[in-house]
């Protein structure tokens, strides 16, 4: 008997992931934890392997497809053994059952498999809701189905009009044209009274969208890392009412400091130190004193959190991930020098492992190498603040009635205000302003 | 309003058409002193006599042959086979003889008989005792099937059955004799072919028959304090069938069961299914027709395997549960 290999849930939230490629192929053998295949999480590819010794049969995914989570995605068993295609069996039965009319079949055959060239014909709808959609020119591959099988019923229909009215006013002849069109009429901007949509608004939209696509060079899936940033991202700006504060901070001491100890660093274990670990250092020392920024809102509980860890984004192809240093108040500058360098190299070659990323308190986001300022992050949620890092610039300066030039870098602290009052927030920026500018209290 | 049992109603009826015209007789196997196999005849022979209240030889062939004669001649017999089972062997004559009399000497002879008869399961009689058939009467031309399930239905029912000109099979529970209800003393008909809302609802339409219409009426209780309001739907006969009153139902709440108690496979259910299928009402349907049946087994003897052979009230509940996607 053939095993089933199933797509791995291998975080809380994953819902589906990405096979990049399969290690071994169909055919060969596989032993017990022999890496099987290589899989792209939320934010990570991992190697799945083998939970038992045998022959890969069959893979029923190529590389880039993306499976749900539990899905088969493979089979393992013995030499010889021959998996059915259960699709192609379906297909055959359905099509022996239609050219003799008296052939009983005991097994059910499932139509969409027919006529899935058809676009219209795999969704499932009932006819109630068909006739409703019908009755209100709408166009059933916009509604999401909720029923068995994602069987569009008329309810579904129902909430999909109800939301589309309260949100789209449009002419009837705006509403034939959106409709002949396969168009969502709430994506159109209506110039008519009171915002409706009237014909020019929907043939307007249909040129941009032709148009659109004339010009696209191509076009990728909505799904992977992409779509689980997209998620957070906006999950993130609309539940947690974003404050950002921006202080500038006088990083000549700092620059100084780094010329000093970096070789000192790189003598005792190999890596450069760079401004990114130093605003680790500093950003998790100052918060041992502002452990009300170091706490997290889940399920209705604010979670205060005794340990200290800093996670940093790193951008890599297609997106960015966020490694964590862990109790980075406790670490010496080599240390976090040393476990930053490894974290992003292991992230930008996507071989972080979910622990690398989990249980951060804080995160740093740095766009000091590019021509950035000051800017507005988004908190990485569940976390309570964000700290966005700017470029280092040599600025005139007033000090002590002169004019000097300084090395100057302004930090964006962006705060969730349903946690973190704006008073504890200018505290903690004051603080880590203050050990920016004086960073030898970073050794005390 | 009396409250009188399924028995008494259907005693009642035939007794005031027995008064009322004299063509009306009943005949059937002990149905004289004995009162008949489940005591629907009690009494009868003292008011009628054995003239009218016709004991007959164990000869359900004999029994139906002469009550299509005796209808072809000007009488109006009610003719008691003692178990719907045993309509195999009074079979020809009245799916070859009754049902197409009319018909074949074109229209110059009607058939006015009225076969009662009990069917159904519950009572632990076994195999040969506890069928319900009567998809297979409802399949033939030229007759009517009835199918009463409460005490007041039963009674005016049976008396539009009498005066029906046609053979009409009319089917009892039973489980159901024994059930009481509000019937009127004064005589009244209930049209063949006029279904009844048992109870009104807003989500699932329950169309049952017989005995499955108090298990649906019992689910449908449960089913409102979970909040789904359930409408059911007796169509009390099946030939003629109130298409009108289940498609209205069906428009209504979009979506339909069919409770039977028969086997499932080929039941009428079956029928009651496809015609709202067929009808204009597709289009208002909110999810797959369901039908629930009985096993395709022959009726268990073990009490236990006799419940599980036919629906019950929670798997009506099921089904309903199931059918509203919850």
């Amino acid at each position: 008997m053939a095993t089933k290999v199933v797509m791995p849930k291998l975080g809380a939230t994953m819902e589906q992931g990405t096979i990049v490629n399969w290690l071994v192929k169909v055919g060969e053998k596989v032993e017990y934890g022999e890496p099987l295949v290589e899989v792209l999480t939320d934010k990570v590819n991992i190697e799945v392997e083998a939970e038992m010794d045998g022959v890969l049969l069959k893979t029923c995914f190529e590389a880039e497809e993306v499976v749900q989570v539990h899905d088969v995605i493979a089979y393992i068993g013995e030499e010889g053994e021959v998996i059915e295609d259960t699709e192609d069996e379906t297909l055959q039965q359905a099509s022996a059952s239609s050219n003799s009319g008296a052939q009983e079949t005991t097994k059910e055959i499932i139509p969409e498999k027919l006529t899935g060239t058809e676009s219209q014909a795999k969704i499932r709808r009932t006819p109630a809701a068909r006739k409703l959609a019908k009755e209100n020119n709408l166009s059933l591959e916009i509604v999401q189905g909720t029923g068995p099988k994602g069987r569009i019923q008329k309810a579904d229909v129902e909430e999909h009009l109800r939301y589309s009215i309260q949100k789209t006013k449009a002419t009837p002849l705006a509403k034939k044209i959106a409709h002949s069109n396969h168009l969502d009429l709430g994506q159109i901007q209506g110039s008519g009274v009171n915002g409706k949509v009237v014909r020019d608004d929907v043939l307007k939209h249909s040129k941009a969208e032709m148009d659109a696509s004339v010009h696209a060079v191509k076009k990728t899936s909505f799904t992977g890392m992409r779509k689980v940033i997209a998620d957070r991202m906006v999950q993130s700006a609309y539940t947690a009412p974003h404050v950002t504060l921006t202080s500038e901070i006088d990083m000549t001491n700092c620059v100084n400091m780094r010329k000093e100890l970096l070789p000192i660093i790189e003598k005792q274990n190999g890596y450069r130190l760079s401004f990114n670990e130093v605003i680790v250092k500093a950003v998790a020392h100052t918060l041992q004193n502002h452990l009300s920024l170091n706490v997290s809102l889940q399920n209705d509980e604010i979670i205060h959190y005794s340990t200290i860890n800093i996670g940093f984004a790193v951008a890599v192809p297609n997106g960015l991930v966020v490694p964590v240093v862990k109790n980075a108040n406790q670490k010496g500058l080599a240390a976090i020098t040393e476990e930053c360098k490894t974290l992003g190299s292991l992230a930008r070659e996507g071989k972080l492992l979910p622990d690398h990323m989990k249980d951060g308190t804080f995160t740093i986001s740095n766009l000091g190498m590019y021509a950035v300022d000051a800017f507005t992050p988004i908190i990485n949620q569940p976390e309570a603040a964000i700290l966005g890092v700017g470029r280092i610039q040599e600025k005139p300066v007033g000090v002590n009635g002169e004019i000097k030039l300084r090395s100057m870098m302004t930090l964006s602290l962006s705060f969730d205000h349903r946690i973190v009052d704006g008073a504890p927030a200018a505290e903690f920026l004051t603080d880590l302003k203050n050990v920016l500018e004086n960073p030898y209290k970073l050794i005390i | 309003m009396r409250n009188i049992t399924y028995v008494e109603a259907i005693r009642e009826a035939m007794s005031q058409e027995m008064r009322a015209n004299q063509d009306v007789f009943i005949l059937g196997e002990d149905i004289g002193i004995y009162g008949g196999a489940f005591g629907v005849t009690n009494g009868m022979i003292e008011e009628f006599g054995p003239e009218r209240v016709r004991n007959t030889p164990i000869s359900e062939a004999a029994i139906s042959g002469c009550a299509v004669g005796a209808a072809m001649t000007g009488m109006r017999p009610i003719l008691e086979l003692q178990f719907s089972d045993f309509i195999t062997i009074a079979m020809d004559n009245i799916v070859n003889q009754a049902a197409k009399m009319r018909y074949m000497f074109g229209g110059k002879a009607n058939v006015p008989v009225v076969i009662r008869t009990p069917g159904g399961s519950g009572a632990g009689f076994a195999a040969q005792h506890s069928q319900s058939l009567e998809a297979w009467m409802a399949h033939i031309p030229g007759l009517k099937v009835v199918q009463p399930s409460t005490p007041y239905d039963a009674k005016g029912l049976l008396k539009a059955a009498i005066n029906d000109d046609n053979p009409v099979m009319f089917y009892e529970h039973k489980m159901l004799y024994g059930v009481r209800g509000d019937v009127p003393e004064e005589t009244y008909e209930i049209p063949l072919g006029k279904a009844d809302i048992k109870k009104e609802g807003t989500d699932v339409t329950i169309v049952a028959t017989s005995m499955m219409v108090h298990k649906s009426l019992e689910a449908a209780k449960l089913l409102e304090e979970e909040g789904i309001s359930v409408e059911v739907i007796d169509p009390r006969t099946l030939v003629p069938l109130d298409k009108e009153t289940i498609l209205h139902s069906v428009r209504k709440t979009g979506r339909v069961i069919v409770v039977y108690e028969a086997v499932k496979r080929g039941g009428y259910g079956a029928e009651i299914a496809s015609m709202i299928g067929e009808s204009d009402v597709f289009d208002y349907l909110d999810a797959p027709i369901m039908r629930l049946g009985g096993r395709a087994v022959p009726m268990p003897y073990n009490a236990f395997l006799e419940q599980k052979a036919v629906p019950q009230v929670e798997d009506i509940v099921q089904a309903c549960k199931t059918i509203m996607n919850k």
